[in-house]
């Protein structure tokens, strides 16, 4: 069976750079051992911690793409809990999620595709028509929060 | 664009007994109509990482805001409960404010 997921642990602020690549060693270990495959390793640095943990008010994100079994995350999981130098774990699985959203693009792109010919217009978007792009964000169409919150 | 808030005016006051004038007064008060934001924007996968898109739908109190106000659809909000509670965990997103 094999299954994606993220796992993302924070690193106590306190630990040295050797201490955060010796953990990433062993995650890498044991998913080498239990026949995974470490697909993507991102290391967010050191950020601000929206809350205290313990006493610790930043911390270091490590996020790991992970392809391999539930067994295999079970046991990454249990080993980072023993390391007192992670201060907080989170395993995700994402593959279900992501085929969903693949599929609603695809259908999304097809049907908007399809529309467009119907009109007698080139089937994919021309440069400079239609809506402003994604990246212009000048747009504010935010709801306004003074209203009622309760 | 300005269509008009589906229940808007005065919600639960203003009752069919209650004085026309009343109601009169609050007609013009026309709202922008509230769309999703997930289903404008095309947002397929509200991802607990992306702490910039979450952080517009929990205000200061860090209360999840409701859909009442957001406008987000049911299933947009749903998965958006579930991306700001994992954000939560991570202490990307705060459990509370101040």
């Amino acid at each position: 069976m094999n299954r994606k997921y993220e796992l993302v642990y924070i690193v106590s602020p306190d630990a040295t750079e050797d201490q955060v690549a010796e953990l990433h060693g062993q995650v890498e270990a044991v998913v080498q051992r239990m026949g995974g495959q470490l697909e993507k390793t991102e290391n967010w640095g050191r950020r601000r911690l929206a809350y205290e943990i313990g006493r610790h008010k930043e911390g270091n994100y490590v996020l790991d793409v992970i392809s391999g079994s539930g067994e295999l995350m079970k046991e990454i999981e249990r080993r980072l809990k023993v390391y007192d130098t992670v201060i907080r774990q989170l395993i995700v699985r994402v593959d279900e999620a992501e085929l969903v959203s693949e599929r609603r693009r695809s259908t999304r792109t097809e049907s908007s595709r399809r529309r467009r010919v119907a009109r007698g217009l080139p089937a994919d978007r021309q440069p400079g028509e239609g809506q402003r792009s994604e990246f212009d964000d000048d747009r504010d169409d935010r709801f306004e929060v003074g209203e009622d919150l309760r | 664009m300005n269509g008009r808030k589906s229940m808007g005016g005065g919600r639960g006051r203003s009752g069919p007994g209650q004085a026309k004038g009343d109601g009169q007064q609050r007609r013009p008060m026309f709202r922008r109509r509230k769309v999703c934001k997930f289903c404008a924007d095309k947002i397929d996968d509200i991802n607990y990482k992306d702490t910039k898109l979450l952080m517009g739908f929990v205000p200061e109190r860090a209360k999840i805001l409701p859909r009442r106000i957001s406008g987000t659809c049911a299933l947009h909000q749903r998965r958006l409960r579930i991306a700001i509670m994992r954000a939560r965990q991570l202490a990307m997103i705060p459990y509370t404010g101040e």
